[in-house]
């Protein structure tokens, strides 16, 4: 029952591709401070004098100079951007002007305040987003920033300052940036904050006031610095991964926080995601789906949601596990995904609840092998979970009341015919079924009404509420005892019924999607489909929209063919940063649409757009689960598409690939014996007498059909890259004496003359290939050599490779000699002296499949050296096995 | 009446030239089309010493004969097109003396037929004696003259020689030479019959580095030089031609 929003990422090819992508993007510096008023920003803008002055084309883009004169002082020298206007509620409100830098693309731009929040109605709500666009258009940002701004460390920085900072920026924008630490004893702070030198901002000023204090500035110095260490140290470690091999990752750490609705489970995310970058671990968040989290509503939902959202932003992969106990699921799934460390949230609560309901860390701890167990305190406890829908709750009560009148109505009128013992008896039936039917506090109250209407109406003294006997508070007991046993125990087989029921609703969904997607063929066909499905689904309008040609092309809903504008941008967005844009996101939210990318291993195939009339979320916090394995399988189905597109297209080019052989294989066969019958009759006929000049030309030619068909065959085996060598151990010099051996066949032309090193080693080679080489390399230089001159082939060896050259008296090589071995060339109008233009090629390439090199010289004195290069292999033992004979 | 040779191909063309050569160095032939007819003939009344067998016929594979030619007592000798390595060695495994690459050369067609005829025919009067070009090699008494020296073989280069020599002018191939004088357990390591060879050459050969007794058949095996196929075969042949 295991849905997943994120195949765990196999981290070695994330980071090469991470590097990749990094090659052209913009590179982040960040000056970061303990405190406001170290000095971050006059620090930026001397570094930025500095780099104008060495050259780069240096913006700034926003800087805050608070009034402060020697920073101001420092602007002087440097380009300003101007800012831009925003319009909100009738008002003028001046921003960072994102577009004037993109047009303006200086190298480097220097931005002020990462933390900041956008003025409503810009592009991004937050300033850091700004920044990141900037870096991926491959412009080089400069900013600043303060510790307590950083999105990990909020909590701890609010434990101990009791300030609550809520712009906070993500920490996955600081990983690959270039901390600097603008750093200032806080001393020297506190001086300078005295001198009214530090700028606070008049909403904050008070609260603000309170980080300088010595110990607080010291224990944000401390952090500040720990953090600058530590993403050096990450940085570095980078660099080692890309070098180093993957061995230590397979057995590296694995991280799992367990995600909780509350407030708290943001907190057990932030320090999770702590706990995962000081391991260099990859982690995953799970939410498990027990009965009782099923009854969570409304805005723990949401809470839920939001802290999924979060842990997804600071880079967890997420997992919703549907069991009822939560602390052997989450082991199970630590096991599952081979976690090594789970964080878990605990509230502080009464040792009372904690034996009623017992505790999930408690849990985890007890089942937990092998797997490090971390526990994060929580201050508040959760709210409980308000067990009732309130309407519900009401009319609940009512039937309750009204089930127990109306037996006791029928009680009175069927009175003569009951026995009296029986009467509390039939008094529990309501209970019953007001335990059962309806809900635990329904049934108690069930138990309350019908004890009170026995003593009211079936004991003595009637009409009173008089308590008479002991028996009858037994009754009272009993009564109640039933309604709290019967309503514990129907609950949970209801809630558990609803838990299973709703997740194999969710599972059933999903299938069928998945199977419906894996049915189609067609971008059309499998746009409509699911966004008929996903709308179905989740409630909502549903388009498919991607990129081709640079167009965005909207698919899958006839009701919306075209987008507008800002919906267009958003897409763009969404494909390029493969992040979700658009409504209720981060990214422009102006948009009506959410839009989704499409991520697969071919890249992102586009968009599913998304959009509810209503002003409510998009995706209800309970489906973002859902959706997540909805796009999943949207982006497969796209994927599997393209894939079968390019499947069949080089099925049908190895169709043809095989039948050119076929045809030319069948071809070369049948050329071949009738070839053979002419050369074995022409070499039949004595050159003598008259006829000898056209006996002699009718062998020499028909010999050079051979070779032609000859080395046909072999380029297309090459072609085919059917070239597979039969290795064995080879002496050159039988190669030698066998290729002589050939070429004195075809007449007392074949003027060879051998030079050959004796013990030279053997080759590990194919002997075959190396002979047909070494024909090739003499028929050419027989070819280009004067009659009167012969061909010299030598073998010689050096320590561990042996050289066959063959040399000529020709005309030489060309100054160029890299064409030489391509196909069909031919030195000089070859045409003259025949041959395919095939010889050099098949010649290099048949070398390199036995592992060796050809190179192509000019001879000293004239005429041309082609040289092959074989690799010796390293002496085996028994090599000399004769050694004894 | 005896014929030499028996001639086993489907194609008219190339049976109209290898009668045609033979014919001119007046040697007997009969003719076979299929693998059926080969088989019948070649235990006929002609009682041929010689097959000429083409691999690719009509009716089964010619491999699948060789070793009933070969029990039948004929020297067999497969025409086969260059680069059908595997199909040579297969051959030769299975009883078959020698090959002849198609296109062939009619010349060295005819010396290899006259060397197999050699072999059936003129087997020397002693089993523990064998002659080669420039020398022989003795059994009994253990000994090789080379140009009218003694050798000083080791005892594995004797073993080597006389596989070679037993019958000269056969191929035989590394597995072969191996299996018979290293033992099956060494039929893989093609080292050591390299080396051996290179050493035995030293000895036996005029010019070790161009071998012209102990001949290579690159990646098939090796065949010892029978007299009279040494070098200049064509004018050799020529001259056959003329006088007939």
């Amino acid at each position: 029952m295991v849905s997943m929003t994120d195949p765990l990422p196999d981290r070695d090819a994330e980071r090469f591709l991470r590097i990749a992508r990094m090659e052209a993007r913009g590179r982040l510096t960040v000056y970061l401070g303990a405190a406001p008023g170290v000095g971050k920003t006059y620090r930026m803008l001397q570094d930025a004098a500095r780099r104008q002055a060495e050259g780069i084309d240096v913006v700034v883009g926003l800087a805050e100079t608070h009034g402060r004169s020697e920073t101001a002082a420092l602007l002087e020298p440097l380009e300003v951007l101007p800012r831009g206007a925003v319009e909100h509620a009738g008002r003028q409100l001046e921003e960072f002007d994102i577009d004037g830098a993109l047009a303006r693309r200086p190298s480097l731009i220097l931005v002020d305040e990462l933390a900041h929040t956008n003025a409503p109605g810009s592009r991004h709500p937050k300033r850091w987003q700004d920044v990141a666009e900037l870096i991926v258009a491959g412009i080089d940002v400069a900013t600043t920033i303060n510790i307590q701004h950083i999105e990990s460390l909020n909590d701890v920085v609010a434990g101990f300052t009791h300030v609550r900072v809520r712009e906070t920026v993500p920490d996955n924008i600081f990983e690959h940036a270039e901390l600097i630490l603008v750093d200032l004893p806080p001393d020297a702070l506190i001086e300078r904050l005295q001198a009214g030198k530090v700028y606070l901002p008049d909403t904050a000023g008070r609260a603000l006031a309170n980080f300088f204090t010595p110990l607080k500035l010291a224990a944000l110095r401390e952090m500040a610095l720990r953090f600058a260490a530590h993403s050096v140290d990450r940085r570095l470690s980078d660099e080692l991964a890309t070098n180093v091999d993957k061995a230590d990752f397979v057995a590296g750490e694995r991280l799992l926080v367990a995600v909780s609705a509350g407030k708290g489970g943001a907190r057990v995310v932030r320090q999770a995601k702590r706990l995962a970058d000081l391991l260099h671990a990859p982690w995953t968040a799970v939410v498990i789906e027990s009965a009782s989290a099923r009854a969570v509503r409304g805005s723990q939902r949401e809470q839920l949601a939001d802290t999924l959202a979060l842990a997804a932003s600071l880079g967890a992969s997420l997992m919703t596990v549907a069991a009822d106990d939560i602390g052997a699921a989450l082991v199970d799934q630590a096991r599952q995904l081979r976690a090594s460390q789970i964080v878990i949230g605990k509230s502080r609560r009464s040792r009372w609840f904690e034996w009623r309901h017992g505790s999930v860390a408690q849990s985890v701890i007890r089942r937990a092998k092998g797997v490090a167990v971390h526990v994060v305190p929580l201050d508040e406890p959760d709210e409980k979970p308000d067990s009732g829908d309130g309407p519900y709750m009401a009319r609940d009560n009512l039937l309750a009341f009204l089930l127990v009148a109306a037996t006791v109505g029928m009680l009175h009128l069927g009175l003569p015919w009951i026995a009296l013992s029986a009467i509390d008896l039939i008094l529990l039936l309501p209970v019953i079924v007001a335990a059962t039917r309806l809900r635990l506090r329904a049934g108690l109250w069930a138990a309350v009404a019908a004890a009170l209407s026995y003593n009211f109406f079936f004991t003595q003294p009637y009409h009173t509420f008089f308590i008479h006997s002991p028996a009858e508070i037994i009754t009272f007991g009993v009564l109640a005892l039933v309604a709290v046993v019967i309503g514990g125990l129907a609950g949970k087989v209801r809630r558990q019924a609803q838990t299973s029921a709703g997740v194999a609703r969710h599972n059933a969904s999903l299938a069928r999607f998945a199977g419906l997607m894996g049915g189609l063929s067609g971008k059309d066909e499998t746009a409509r489909v699911a966004c008929r499905e996903i709308g179905g689904l989740l409630d909502v309008e549903a388009i498919i929209v991607s990129l081709e040609d640079n167009e965005i092309v909207v698919r899958g809903n006839d009701a919306y063919s075209r987008i507008d504008v800002v919906d267009e941008a958003a897409v763009r967005w969404a494909i390029e940063n493969g992040v979700a844009t658009g409504r209720d996101t981060g990214t422009l939210n102006a948009s009506d649409w959410q839009f989704h990318p499409l991520k697969t291993s071919l890249g992102t195939m586009g968009a599913l757009g998304l959009a509810r009339p209503s002003q409510e979320r998009v995706i209800r916090p309970d489906d973002a689960v859902m959706l997540a394995s909805l796009v999943d399988q949207t982006a497969l189905a796209h994927e599997r598409i393209v894939l079968e597109g390019q499947a069949r297209q080089v099925d049908a080019l190895r169709e043809r690939d095989r039948l050119r052989g076929a045809l030319l294989g069948s071809i070369a066969h049948d050329l071949r014996t009738p070839l053979t019958a002419v050369i074995a009759a022409t070499e039949a006929i004595p050159a003598e007498g008259d006829y000898a000049e056209e006996v002699r030309i009718a062998r020499s030619e028909s010999r050079r059909l051979q070779r032609f068909l000859h080395d046909l065959l072999e380029a297309s085996r090459i072609e085919h890259g059917t070239i597979e060598p039969k290795w064995e151990s080879v002496d050159m010099t039988d190669v030698i004496a066998s290729v002589t051996r050939d070429l004195r066949q075809e007449g007392p032309e074949a003027r060879v003359v051998t030079h050959i090193e004796s013990d030279c080693p053997f080759v590990s080679s194919d002997p075959l290939l190396l002979r047909h080489v070494l024909i090739n390399l003499v028929d050419n230089a027989l070819k280009f050599s004067p009659t009167a001159s012969p061909v010299d082939v030598e073998l010689g060896c050096s320590a561990n490779r042996v050289l066959c050259c063959v040399l000529d008296r020709g005309p030489g090589l060309p100054q160029e000699t890299g064409a030489l071995f391509e196909r069909f060339q031919r030195l000089e109008g070859g045409d003259r002296v025949g041959g395919s233009g095939l010889g050099l090629w098949i010649a290099k390439n048949f070398v390199e499949a036995v592992g060796g090199t050809i190179t192509a010289s000019n001879r000293e004195g004239g005429g041309a050296a082609f040289t092959i290069s074989l690799p010796v292999p390293a002496p085996r033992g028994g090599q000399d096995g004769s050694a004894d004979a | 009446m005896r014929k030499d040779v028996l001639i086993v191909d489907d194609e008219p063309a190339i049976r109209r030239l290898l009668v045609g050569a033979l014919d001119r160095v007046g040697l007997g032939h009969i003719e076979a089309t299929t693998a059926g007819e080969a088989l019948r003939l070649a235990g006929g009344s002609q009682q041929p010493a010689v097959a000429l067998l083409d691999l690719g016929l009509p009716d089964r594979d010619g491999l699948e004969i060789v070793p009933q030619l070969a029990a039948m007592g004929l020297a067999i000798i497969v025409l086969t097109a260059r680069d059908a390595t595997e199909e040579k060695v297969a051959a030769l495994d299975l009883g078959a003396d020698d090959f002849v690459t198609k296109p062939f050369d009619s010349a060295e067609l005819l010396a290899r037929v006259r060397s197999a005829l050699r072999r059936k025919g003129g087997t020397s009067s002693d089993p523990q004696k064998r002659s080669f070009e420039g020398g022989s090699i003795d059994r009994g008494t253990h000994t090789v003259l080379i140009a009218g020296a003694l050798a000083p073989l080791t005892p594995r280069e004797f073993d080597l020689l006389w596989a070679l020599a037993e019958r000269p002018g056969r191929v035989m191939t590394h597995t072969a030479l191996l299996e018979t004088v290293w033992g099956p357990a060494h039929r893989d390591d093609l080292d050591y019959l390299r080396v051996a060879i290179r050493s035995l050459r030293k000895k036996i050969e005029a010019d070790p580095s161009r071998p012209t007794l102990v001949m290579n058949e690159p990646g098939i095996g090796y065949r010892l030089a029978s007299p009279g196929d040494v070098q200049g075969t064509r004018s050799h042949t020529v001259r056959a031609a003329k006088n007939t």
